[in-house]
């Protein structure tokens, strides 16, 4: 009983904790070689395996740098502040990694190879699925804000009290686009969204559910603080934000928290509106939905580097803005869209209905997004300069 | 009427294009193989950084003439301290943002490259540890006797001491600038004469300007004198005529007060 | 483990984080101990299976309340948390008191409903499977009313902030701007 009790456990976690550092290790390589080769550099290429203890190695295009990072991280000095809160200081990066590990198991990623028969593990069978992923992330909020407070450090603080605001204000949209579907499937279990898009039936094909995708991948990069959101760690104004105390393996447990909530935020997009497991051939291989899961996965991670190359960051004002003024008024839109779309093809099931809907919908909601946008930017002059040109 | 999010779109197209292009276009990637392995020779241990010119020319050159690292100071052909340019003024000390410069003064003066005797340095560290590469220090020198060098293998076994670059470590002579800098040496040269040449014509003109002004000097005093007091006549007049006037007046009052008092700071510096 | 061992876990937790939060003299301590209380809590929630009820407990109480806790405190000049916070024990009898006749009152009710062996059934059945969906229909059919008013009333009390501050600030503004 205890034993098989155990056995399940394993069987659910274990995977999940493989998988995810694994992918870690190897996006943190990835997103240096591919920041490098956007700005035309070539990017760590000289740390490689070593084949014999006295020279000789297989260089592999620096594929052992995470290795070499995660060694140097684990040997580096941990220096506390005189004036930091110890105990704070030191549960902020634990903190920080628990929720993004946590929000894991509510992915509809299921192993059935792993026990033999056909009936897959699940750390979580949870009828509130998506609601406890966003509760649970939220918490991450508390652990910035906690290193920030605990460093004692102005620029820690200032960095700790900007993701609050930003995380806060970006929960909302981010909720709010995924209502759409959760109202659409009428479920909140992350299994029963991910069934109703079998086939080729994503949500993001849909206008509101592309609405609601770029709506939720947006308030996801605000969320995990990448980039162009990523003004809590903006080292050109705060040194590094909140972990600007933090060295050694607190500062390692940081940075993998924040790779896992991407993970887990973008395992949650693909969950919603990209078809989570669905994809060509798995009706016959059941493990293929998970190569196809991690697969999309892995393309919305590299959207997210390919958008940290190109776009600067934002300023505090503009991010505020951006959120209320133009995410919220169309997440709450969308909503509406979404229900009437719903309702007139309940009632009428002929194809021509669907595309007249379909046609609707994308003109209201892009007039929507495009009057939002010129509302915005009503106020907004052309920038002067003092001293430049 | 631009498509909503199409500059984001432009944007990523400009990057991929990069990203793609630096695998086909050799020409994109600039970066140079590890200087150390260009010449074969690696060193021993950390902290076996050449801190020599001719070891360390091994290094800057192989990387870009535009690169810069942490300042040194310039001597000019001979021994580099008979030809140091460094006044010990304390300027960049000064101005250094993150204050990495110590220099103190020597007690006396000394001659160097024909120029009249001035103060050196008895002592100039830069902390490059807490250096920041701003270049500043450049800026600000007045004597053209710091400059940025490119040297980049600094890596040492200890935390505090060799990091601290003494003023010997950091005299560098100007042809060593010429080879690692060559564009830029070059231009601030040909300022360095420029400036020389003007100043010396100037000091001949003004030498010249002296006698003429000596013989004008009896006259003009007279003619000054006789307008102030003509102004002094005129003046008590002004007031009277325009009281009403003078309350709204009275803030652009204030801006001729100044220039009054700078030909009195040019004639005093003169 | 089983069900009672996990209670008891999560009541140890709930209690002293209650209990730290009530008696920390340094705010920021006081309200992550409070954290630890709500989500304690929540545990507790998901142990009798209401699901909703510990999600919402983590996403109001840990998420919304404990921050907005946070940015009062950090308009305070307690963000530092060296001054401590002196907390005066005058009235603290009544106030224990009060707390106690509250909890008394909610408790008895609730007593009296414990199955026993003559009575193995509670006296009110509840809804046999709490599910998100179940709660949601019952929201919306027959306390329709109820949440409309609720949210009427936070709608007005939230304009009626935006208006008070904004009152203030465009006053203010003017002023800098003569
Ligand atoms: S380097 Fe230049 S600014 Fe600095 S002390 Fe020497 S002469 Fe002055
Ligand atoms: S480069 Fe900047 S930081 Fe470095 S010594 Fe010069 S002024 Fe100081």
């Amino acid at each position: 009983m205890t034993l098989d009790l155990i056995k399940d456990i394993l069987l659910a976690t274990v995977p999940l904790l493989i998988i995810f550092p694994t992918m870690f290790a190897l996006t943190t390589w990835v997103e240096r070689k591919a920041l490098a080769r956007i700005q035309n550099r070539i990017g760590p290429n000289k740390v490689g395996v070593p084949l014999t203890p006295y020279g000789g190695k297989l260089s592999l295009f620096g594929l052992g740098q995470p290795a070499a990072d995660g060694i140097k991280m684990l040997f580096k000095e941990n220096i506390v502040p005189t004036g930091a809160d110890r105990l704070f200081h030191f549960l902020a990066p634990i903190l920080s990694l628990i929720p993004s590990m946590l929000v894991l198991c509510f992915l509809p990623l299921d192993f059935p190879w792993l026990n033999g028969e056909q009936n897959s593990v699940k750390a979580f069978m949870l009828d509130g699925a998506v609601i406890f992923f966003f509760a649970i992330t939220g918490l991450n909020t508390l652990a910035v804000f906690m290193a920030g407070w605990a460093s004692r450090n102005k620029y820690s603080l200032l960095g700790g009290m900007r993701a609050i605001a930003q995380m806060v204000s970006y929960e909302i949209p981010l909720v709010l686009s995924a209502v759409v579907v959760v109202m659409i499937v009428g479920s909140l279990n992350a299994d029963n969204i991910a069934k109703a898009q079998e086939g080729w039936n994503w949500f993001v094909f849909q206008p509101w559910g592309l609405a609601a995708f770029v709506i939720f991948f947006i308030g996801a990069l605000a969320e995990t603080n990448r980039s162009p959101f990523d003004l809590p760690e903006a080292e050109s104004e705060i040194i590094a934000g909140y972990f600007t105390e933090y060295s050694g393996f607190k500062f390692a447990l940081f940075f993998l928290g924040e790779y896992i909530a991407m993970f887990a935020i973008s395992g949650l997009a693909v969950t919603l509106f990209l078809g989570a497991g669905a994809g060509p051939g798995v009706e016959s291989l059941s493990w293929l939905k998970i190569f196809w899961f991690l697969t999309k996965v892995c393309i919305l991670i590299g959207v997210m580097i390919w958008l940290r190359g190109t776009l600067p960051r934002l300023r505090v004002d503009q991010l505020m803005g951006f959120a209320w003024k133009f995410l919220l008024p169309l997440s709450i839109l969308n909503i509406f869209v979404a229900g009437f779309a719903w309702h007139i093809k309940d009632a009428n099931k002929e194809t021509a209905t669907s595309v007249v809907v379909w046609i609707a919908s994308i003109i209201i909601l892009y007039a929507a997004a495009k009057g939002l946008d010129r509302v915005n930017r009503a106020k907004v002059k052309p920038r002067t300069y003092q001293y430049g040109e | 009427m631009s498509v909503l999010g199409s500059g984001i779109f432009k944007g990523m197209a400009v990057t991929l294009k990069n990203f793609v292009g630096s695998y086909f276009d050799k020409e994109r990637l600039t970066t140079n193989e590890y200087a150390w392995q260009a010449n074969d020779k690696l060193p021993e241990r950390a902290g076996d950084y050449p801190k020599e010119e001719a070891e360390q020319l091994s290094d800057t050159t192989t990387v870009t003439q535009y690169s810069r690292n942490f300042p040194m100071l310039l001597h000019d052909a001979g021994e580099p301290m008979d030809t140091v340019r460094c006044v010990a003024c304390q300027i960049c000390e000064r101005e250094c943002p993150p204050q990495c410069i110590y220099i103190e003064k020597s007690t006396e003066k000394k001659e160097r490259s024909g120029n009249k005797a001035q103060f050196y340095p008895a002592t100039f560290d830069i902390d490059v540890s807490v250096c920041m590469s701003c270049q500043i220090c450049v800026e600000v020198c007045p004597f053209d006797a710091i400059v940025m060098n490119s040297q980049f293998e600094l890596s040492t076994p200890s935390r505090f001491g060799e990091l601290l670059l003494r003023r010997d470590d950091l005299l560098k002579s100007n042809d060593y600038y010429y080879k690692i800098h060559p564009e830029e040496a070059s231009a601030r040269d040909k300022r360095i004469a420029d400036e020389k040449a003007a100043k010396e014509a100037k000091k001949k003109a003004a030498e010249a300007a002296k006698k003429k002004a000596a013989e004008a000097k009896s006259k003009s005093e007279a003619e000054a004198k006789a307008k102030e007091e003509a102004e002094a006549a005129s003046k008590p007049t002004e007031p009277s005529d325009t009281p009403p006037a003078e309350s709204t007046a009275t803030p652009s009052t204030e801006p001729p007060a100044t220039p009054t008092t700078e030909p009195e700071k040019e004639g005093s510096a003169e | 483990m089983n069900e009672v061992t996990a209670f008891w876990m999560l009541a140890a937790i709930s209690v002293l984080g209650a209990l730290i939060a009530v008696r920390k003299r340094n705010l920021v301590h006081g309200v992550f101990a409070l954290l630890v209380f709500f989500v304690g809590l929540a545990g507790l929630f998901l142990l009798l299976l209401a699901e909703f009820i510990a999600v919402v407990q983590i996403l109001v109480y840990a998420g919304a309340v404990g921050i907005l806790i946070l940015f009062a405190i950090m308009l305070t000049d307690r963000v530092t948390g060296r001054d401590a916070f002196r907390v005066t024990s005058r009235g603290s009898f009544w106030g224990a008191l009060i707390s106690l006749a509250v909890f008394l009152v909610i408790l008895l009710p609730t007593i009296q409903d414990i199955p026993t062996i003559e009575n193995p059934t509670p006296k009110e059945t509840i809804v046999e499977t709490s599910t998100v969906k179940q709660l949601g229909i019952h929201l919306i059919k027959p306390y329709i009313i109820t949440i409309e008013i609720l949210a009427l009333l936070l709608t007005a009390a939230l304009v009626g902030a935006v208006t008070a501050a904004q009152g203030g600030r465009a006053s203010e503004n003017e002023e800098n701007n003569k």
